[in-house]
């Protein structure tokens, strides 16, 4: 069986964020990337799946991302996948959601596979959209926001997350599943599997390989920022030390009051 | 663009209250665009819920009492709204920023070949094109984004930010055909229901969240849920409470849980990191009770009480009772 991780890369959250005003994109130079950290639960995922299957189940890491990402990506496979693959191509950049989801959908079936795993959002954009939109272009069933993921035989099981509970779903393979990260705890990469990742193979794709039939990057994208504001800064308040519970009660009564939330 | 169409998300008949706001929105937005306000509402129950939606402004709302919308994921929803599309022709959909309301938005837009916003917290017409207004990076700025080339825009909504209005519309209520399909693919086997009746972070207007000061998971059924429910709010957690396995995952306010936006937001035993505030930056008003004076939080909470958590949230949810029973 084929399990295809998608990764994003990401600016490290820590690092300071900044929006190109000419370009009104998220300035990638100078920060320092990282793997998506809501992908190290579908790597994990991959991972233990592939090590309960055995056999011939393979994990093959996918990202769409500049080649500048190679390193980044081999992080991904330290961690134990088995090779991986990239779609990096000038002509994609400024693409929106939808471009995103189109062409990895394109790619993904060149590079094939039989179950396809995503993190359920990134921590750069916070959409949230792709893996749905994926599922949709590539025609298969999306289990999104699972807490458990099975597979066995020609079937892929497991708990969607609810806001009030969870709900059991099923479906045959080829699927797109995402999960969460209540799923499992992410392993670190093993000397060994650093040393390891060095030698397996990274494929790179450009949008020349894959059978476009409508353009992606900024000519395709079907939204477009007008407007980009710093936010208002939430400032420093007021603070009280309360001399005991009831005290801070009567504090914090009073100030809602005075806010009308009370 | 012309004409606005709410997902009406439910579930058993139970509509969520973000279907409301998206209700009034949909109004609004199609006011400014000489249109109309269309509802879709889907599954059991949808019959009931869509008289309650004739006390919101909307011209029609379109039904289907469809059993298979309970039993199988996403994909009859997205049926539906599909053909409520089609038949109205380019039009602005919006969708709850929820976890349904992802998935259906996502993958209309897909199938429609539509623009998609996320997050959205504010819609307008601005130079004859639909504008999307959303914090991005953790809200650190504001973008406004408008669709082109396209005829579906799809909205996605941020629950608690746009107000619901009760005014009756049109409410003409049109049955919809069942859209002739292939099989649904992915089967629910069953729906597991933990915590009944109770108001996700998402959209409660107060939401009273614990973190590691609060020492332990039993508080957070006892004296922070006395306290939320006191307010008539929901219970949220940050990532530490979260990852002791003191409450579900669903609960968690920040970068990789919920991003939220309630009135009030009472922070008890909460450091406020920078992954924290992400995800509550945009509350109307911030209450931390901490017993370090130097928290981060302190940075940007409107009130900061130093003190024994353990020791103010019984007494405050005393309070909170006794105003609630005898107003001010
Ligand atoms: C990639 C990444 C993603 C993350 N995502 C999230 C996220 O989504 N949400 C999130 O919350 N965090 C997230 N974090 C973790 C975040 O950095 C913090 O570690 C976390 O928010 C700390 O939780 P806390 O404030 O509950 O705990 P602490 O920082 O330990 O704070 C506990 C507070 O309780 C106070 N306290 C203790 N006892 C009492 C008492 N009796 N009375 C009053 N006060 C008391 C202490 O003074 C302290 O301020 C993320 C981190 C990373 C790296
Ligand atoms: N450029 C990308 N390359 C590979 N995977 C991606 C990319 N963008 C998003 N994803 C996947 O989609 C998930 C949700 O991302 P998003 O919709 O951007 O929040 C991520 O966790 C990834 O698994």
């Amino acid at each position: 069986m084929k399990i295809v991780v998608t990764v994003k890369l990401v600016p490290d959250t820590n690092a300071d964020k900044r929006i190109d005003p000419a370009t009104k994109r998220l300035v990638r130079t100078g920060v320092e990337t990282v793997l998506n950290p809501f992908d190290e639960y579908a790597i994990e995922a991959a991972l233990q799946l592939k090590e309960k299957l055995g056999g011939d189940t393979t994990v093959t890491i996918f990202s769409m991302a500049p080649e500048t990402g190679k390193e980044i990506v081999r992080k991904a496979l330290a961690m134990g996948a088995d090779d991986a693959a990239m779609l990096s191509d000038a002509g994609l950049e400024g693409s929106d959601v939808w471009g995103t989801a189109y062409a990895m959908a394109q790619a993904l079936k060149k590079v094939g596979f039989d179950l396809i795993v995503c993190g359920t959002q990134s921590t750069d954009a916070i959409t949230g959209e792709l893996p749905g939109a994926l599922a949709e272009y590539l025609g298969v069933p999306g289990l999104t926001y699972l807490r458990k993921v099975d597979v066995d035989g020609t079937t892929v099981r497991g708990e969607r997350e609810t806001d009030n509970g969870y709900q059991k779903v099923v479906a045959e393979l080829p699927a797109l599943v995402s999960v969460t990260k209540s799923i499992n705890e992410p392993r670190y990469p093993s000397l060994k599997g650093i040393m390891g990742a060095k030698k397996k193979t990274i494929t790179t794709l450009s949008l020349a390989e894959l059978a476009l039939d409508r353009p992606v990057g900024s000519d395709g994208a079907k939204t477009e920022v007008l407007d980009l504001a710093a936010a208002p800064v939430r400032g420093k308040g007021r603070m009280v030390n309360a001399s005991d519970g009831a005290d801070g009660a009567r504090i914090i009564v009073e100030f809602l009051r005075e806010k009308k939330l009370l | 663009m012309r004409d606005v169409i709410a997902f009406i998300e439910q579930h058993a008949g139970t509509p969520r209250r973000v279907s409301f706001e998206l209700a009034t929105a949909a109004k609004d937005l199609a006011a400014e665009l000489g249109g109309k306000a269309h509802a879709v509402v889907v599954g059991k129950g949808a019959s009931t819920l869509a008289n309650t939606l004739k006390n919101y402004p909307i011209d029609v709302i379109h039904v289907a009492e469809d059993a298979d919308a309970d039993a199988y994921l996403v994909d009859p929803l997205v049926d539906y709204v599909e053909s409520v599309a089609k038949a109205t022709g380019p039009a602005v959909i919006l969708v709850p920023y929820t976890m349904i309301g992802r998935d259906v938005g996502s993958r209309i837009a897909a199938r429609l070949g539509g623009g998609l916003t996320a997050d959205v917290t504010e819609v307008h017409v601005g130079g004859g094109r639909v504008v999307s207004v959303s914090p991005k990076l953790g809200g650190l700025t504001v973008t406004s984004c408008a669709f082109k080339n396209v005829d579906y825009g799809i909205v996605a909504v941020r629950p608690n930010t746009f107000a619901a209005r009760e005014q009756s519309g049109a409410g003409e209520v049109v049955q919809l055909e069942k859209p002739a399909t292939k099989s649904y693919p992915i089967k629910i086997e069953d729906d597991v229901v933990e915590a009944a009746g109770e108001l996700g972070v998402e959209e409660a207007s107060t939401v009273v969240s614990g973190g590691r000061g609060v020492g332990g998971p039993e508080p957070f059924t006892t004296i922070l849920k006395d306290l939320a429910d006191a307010l008539g709010g929901a219970v949220g957690a940050s990532r530490a409470a979260v990852d002791a396995g003191w409450v579900p995952h669903s609960h968690q306010v920040g970068q990789t849980g919920k991003t939220i936006s309630p009135q009030l937001y009472i922070a008890v035993g909460i450091s406020g990191a920078i992954q924290h505030k992400v995800g509550m930056r945009t509350a109307g008003t911030i209450v931390a009770i901490n017993k370090d004076a130097g928290v981060p939080i302190g940075e940007f909470a409107d009130l900061l009480v130093v003190g024994d958590l353990f020791q103010i949230v019984p007494e405050l949810t005393k309070r909170v009772r006794e105003a609630k029973a005898v107003p001010a």
